[in-house]
């Protein structure tokens, strides 16, 4: 099963290959969901890859709820924006991490923007 | 201390002692001193049948836990391992051993497996080349372990992810096997009914069995008149449920191991009155539960509303008797006063512990999360608005709640409604993957193997039928009488599967062995004791099960562990 295997091997590139292998297979199994959502991890692992190559923040491997907190908590609005246009992330379930997050920074003024 | 095991109908100690025996044999056959090694899920167990002492009248000297690298030191000439057949233990193993021959003087090493020997096992010792240096390896047969005086289990927690999963029968085997022991001391017995794919299995290999010891046909007289073999997966939204039996409620709380809980102690500490303001202790409170604690076996079982109660009730009782002392006038009366006293102050401690539980749980039932939760578990099982997507579950997702919370609530809403619409369970799927991480997509895939989660095919769902049919659901059961309104489901289920038949014996109750493959919960256990007593049932039952599950460690045990590498 690739996909336990992508999740013992350290190196990133070679985890990107193995979840392209078993996004191959479920399209072979016609598991559209798990086709989609083993797409949707290589993204979010690219981009948490682009984060840390560029701002030095350590994401990789978490899920994209606390990747977002993470974004957040550290004041990179944009990206958390984009991130969450891109994945489709229900409103509900942004606000109330945003404001989490935001409450937890005691970020007041950015939480007054909105 | 096995006291509680003899009560019941069915003297369960039987069985107790002949394990016990057993154990003795085996380690009267290694002559000298001995330090067990033990796999540590084993010793919970192990307790039930043999406690500390008798270990050390068989010369038992040190225990240790299994642990990769050297053993600890230890002047001891048998070294004894107690281990579940699992290769990795053997590797554990194969390394204690190796370590110790290159160091001090030689000793003589056994394996003890337990339920029992695997070839695989042994295969992987060779392999590591150990197994010349190993006396003895053995089996100790231990499947069905009593628990109280009607229940049985085999405390093997992948039986029902074995079963349905991974399409393993081994547990099935182990059932098999257990069960032909017991008929070995309790007699044949006669009738075997069962329920679902696994029951047919077991049944048959029973007959297998039997054929193959037709030879030594033992005569004792049947115990037990029927045996229920029942699959979990007929009925898997009772253990998603919330029990809200006392016992049931102590397990969800805080998870009963091997009959024991373990309590926060703060609650226990105040009430040592008298002895002066010691420190709070900070070891948390080990609690015993089964039947030998009278008050106990009076309330396990109630629906927790009613607990509160029973408990004042006693408080009067107990302190009456205590009152009794002022009228007590001639010696004689005296005397039997005294006599009673040690039974007296046992119930009153049994009462204070009882008290202080009951208080921990009520905490959590009052609290707003708990009547939510139950809320929901309660729309689903009545069937409002199982259809769409539930607001509820939603929310607990974005708070991060955790994630066996939501998996269950899912998998319920999933069983009432006879599977999800594609997109709300796709909307569900997307929504734990995205908050809790990819990684879980195979515990999601196996919930849908199991037919925890699952697609809507009918164009109509059929839950609402069945359950009005079957009169599933009390809109106004009076909880203070019925231990929990799932025992009505029960009964409804057992109707179709257990019919009937008149036997020889007249006047007496008839017995029924009712297994769960694949697990039971407490809340279960509490409405077939309810059935055990309704008078006009004329059937008691005793209760033998793979596993004590709640809906946590059922989800648990399906779940996939994946670590994010670093």
């Amino acid at each position: 099963f690739y996909v336990r295997a992508s999740y013992q091997e350290g190196r990133l590139d070679t985890r990107m290959s193995c979840l392209q292998n078993a996004m191959d297979e479920y399209n072979k199994a016609k598991n559209e969901f798990n086709a989609k959502a083993t797409e949707e991890e290589m993204r979010l692992l690219r981009f948490q890859r682009r984060l840390e190559e560029e701002k030095g923040e350590r994401m990789v491997g978490c899920s994209l709820q606390d990747t977002l907190h993470c974004l957040l908590i550290v004041g990179l609005h944009k990206q958390a924006e984009q991130l969450y246009k891109d994945f489709r992330v229900p409103d509900k379930r942004y606000w109330w991490l945003k404001l989490n997050a935001l409450a937890e920074k005691e970020d007041w003024e950015e939480m007054e923007k909105f | 201390m096995a006291a509680h095991l003899s009560y019941g109908r069915v003297n369960l100690n039987i069985l107790r002692e002949a394990a016990r025996k057993e154990l003795r044999e085996f380690l009267d056959k290694c002559a000298g001193s001995k330090a067990i090694v033990w796999d540590e899920y084993l010793t919970g167990p192990f307790g039930l049948i043999a406690q500390y002492s008798l270990l050390k009248e068989h010369e038992v000297e040190k225990m240790f836990t299994l642990k990769p690298g050297r053993l600890p030191a230890a002047d001891v000439k048998n070294i004894i391992f107690f281990v579940r057949p699992k290769l990795e233990l053997m590797d554990i193993i194969a390394d204690n051993v190796a370590s110790e021959d290159k160091l001090r003087t030689p000793r003589d090493f056994h394996v003890l497996f337990v339920p029992r020997r695997s070839l695989l096992c042994e295969q992987r010792l060779k392999e590591k080349g150990v197994l010349g240096s190993l006396i003895n390896v053995d089996e100790y047969i231990l499947d069905l372990i009593p628990y109280d005086g009607d229940l049985l289990s085999m405390e093997s927690e992948s039986a029902f992810r074995e079963c349905y999963l991974e399409n393993d029968q081994t547990s099935l085997y182990h059932t098999a096997k257990g069960l032909m022991t017991l008929q070995a001391l309790y007699g044949t017995i006669p009738q075997i009914f069962g329920k679902g794919e696994c029951a047919r299995h077991v049944a048959n290999m029973m007959l297998r069995m039997k054929r193959e010891f037709a030879g030594c046909q033992t005569q004792i007289l049947p115990v037990f008149d029927t045996l229920l073999l029942l699959d979990r997966n007929v009925d898997l939204l009772t253990p998603l449920a919330t029990q809200l039996t006392y016992e049931g409620l102590i397990d969800e709380i805080y998870s009963i191991n091997n009959g024991y809980v373990k309590l926060p102690p703060e609650k226990f500490a105040q009430k040592k009155q008298g002895e002066g303001e010691k420190d709070l202790p900070t070891e948390p409170k080990k609690l015993q539960l089964n039947s030998a604690e009278e008050l106990y076996a009076e309330i396990r079982d109630k629906n927790f509303n009613a607990v509160g109660a029973a408990l004042s009730k006693k408080a009067k009782i107990i302190s009456a008797a205590f009152e009794e002392r002022h009228n007590a006038k001639t010696v004689g009366e005296i005397k039997q006063f005294v006599s009673q006293l040690p039974h007296m102050q046992a119930a009153r401690t049994s009462l204070a512990n009882h008290t202080s539980v009951a208080e921990l749980i009520k905490d959590i039932t009052t609290s707003d999360a708990f009547f939510d939760n139950l809320t929901v578990e309660q729309e689903f099982m009545t069937g409002v608005d199982t259809d769409k997507a539930n607001t509820y579950i939603e929310d607990c997702i974005a708070r991060k709640d955790p994630l066996i919370k939501i998996l269950r609530l899912v998998c319920m809403q999933s069983v009432c409604n006879n599977g999800l619409k594609q997109k709300v369970l796709d909307f569900y799927k997307r929504e734990i993957l995205q908050t809790y991480g990819f990684q879980h997509i195979l515990t999601l895939n196996n919930l849908e193997k199991a037919g925890l989660l699952k697609l809507q095919t009918a164009t109509r769902n059929n839950y609402p039928t069945i359950r009005k049919t079957l009169k599933l659901w009390m809109e106004d059961a009076n909880e203070q009488v019925a231990s929990h309104q799932f025992y009505v489901l029960q009964k409804a289920e057992y109707v179709p599967v257990c019919r009937p038949t008149s036997t020889g014996q007249q006047g007496e109750n008839r017995i029924t062995l009712v297994f769960f493959l694949g697990g039971v919960t407490y809340a279960e256990i509490a409405a077939l004791r309810f059935l055990s007593q309704m008078e006009d049932g004329g059937t008691e039952y005793v209760i033998a099960t793979t596993k004590l599950i709640n809906g946590t460690s059922f989800i648990k045990s399906l779940m996939e562990r994946l670590e994010v590498p670093p």
